[in-house]
């Protein structure tokens, strides 16, 4: 795919899900803290989980642009590993529950609107991180992932699994949402 | 300027804070702000400098994109709920095909120009006060429309400035 293209997608994807962080801040705390069972998360603990994943990502992805002498690309070619990480990333027509990390569950953290705030911190840096990927190869620059630090992705794949991931937890909040109404 | 928003075929409502643009994305879009009033802004390592608002029953865009085609550094954020029609570049581009109006579009560019003169000389005003005085008799409407801070902010003062100053006026 052409590098400004994804760019551009990405910029976009990241857009629309600062805009639905940005609605979630009008809403109450009785809201935000509503959960459909006692070991299913609520909207603030979803986004506390996505929190989690950018303090680990965003400082990395940060420093490896900075440091990196490699040169950007018209193209840029998905890794098979960056490209199957980010497709499980995204929710499927039907469910497919995935666990989570014990030290990436926030369940009954007691945690509170900054949360938000955050977030939406995170993502004005993830935007800011896309505009300075265009001076770097998105082939050439890797990215540690949480698994391991020797299990690497493409600069170009992170970027897609982190909103892929991102995407699948708004839905879940959206369940939530709709859950709370039918309750 | 009618006959620009009839080629609109598409609204979009933005929620306060919502974003219309954000930064480094490619929008050769114009927008009409139906209701409601919006900002345009950078952003260097958390400072953000408020260029442009954009009000009712005016045209906001990113213009660098617009013209160029190329990504535009400009933020465009919703104050509060707004409701905006979109006019694309090609629906632009096919509506300058005739001569009057063409002649329409200048009239919209030239208004343009003048204002961006105004914003270069709010810029390059030394004095606080000045500034405020200039905007002021320029735009009385920003005031009815749009909160301190963000005014401050396009002023180039702090808020705690901008109320000292309202208030010797009045």
């Amino acid at each position: 795919m052409p590098t400004e293209k994804l760019i551009q997608l990405l910029l976009e994807q990241t857009r629309k899900i600062l805009n639905q962080a940005e609605k979630l801040k009008d809403q109450d705390l009785v809201s935000l803290t509503w959960r459909e069972a006692p070991t299913s998360w609520n909207i603030l603990e979803c986004l506390e989980h996505l929190n989690l994943y950018g303090h680990f990502y965003l400082p990395q992805i940060e420093s490896k642009i900075a440091q990196s002498t490699t040169k950007p690309e018209a193209e840029f070619r998905s890794g098979f590993l960056g490209n199957y990480f980010a497709q499980t990333m995204l929710p499927k027509e039907k469910l497919n529950k995935m666990s989570t990390f014990k030290n990436k569950n926030p369940l009954n953290a007691n945690l509170d609107k900054s949360v938000i705030d955050e977030f939406i911190h995170q993502q004005i840096k993830l935007l800011d991180l896309l505009n300075k990927a265009r001076t770097v190869s998105l082939n050439k620059v890797k990215i540690e992932t949480t698994l391991s630090r020797f299990l690497r992705l493409k600069l170009g794949d992170t970027f897609p699994f982190l909103i892929n991931h991102m995407i699948r937890h708004f839905q879940q909040i959206d369940r939530i949402q709709a859950k709370r109404k039918a309750a | 300027m009618k006959a620009i928003l009839e080629l609109s075929q598409k609204t979009i409502t933005l929620e306060r804070n919502e974003f219309l643009k954000v930064k480094g994305s490619i929008d050769t879009n114009v927008y009409y702000v139906d209701s409601g009033s919006l900002r345009a802004f950078v952003l260097d390592d958390y400072e953000e400098q408020t260029i442009r608002f954009g009000y009712q029953d005016n045209f906001i865009a990113s213009l660098d994109s617009f013209l160029t085609g190329k990504p535009s550094e400009l933020f465009i954020q919703a104050i509060k709920r707004t409701v905006v029609k979109v006019i694309s570049r090609k629906q632009m581009d096919s509506f300058l095909q005739a001569d009057a109006n063409r002649k329409v579009w200048i009239e919209v560019l030239e208004n343009l120009v003048s204002q961006q003169i105004e914003r270069e000389i709010d810029l390059l005003t030394n004095s606080p006060r000045e500034r405020y005085l200039r905007v002021l008799n320029r735009s009385p409407q920003l005031f009815q429309e749009v909160p301190n801070r963000y005014i401050a902010n396009y002023l180039r003062m702090s808020p705690e400035t901008l109320s000292r100053l309202k208030k010797v006026k009045s």
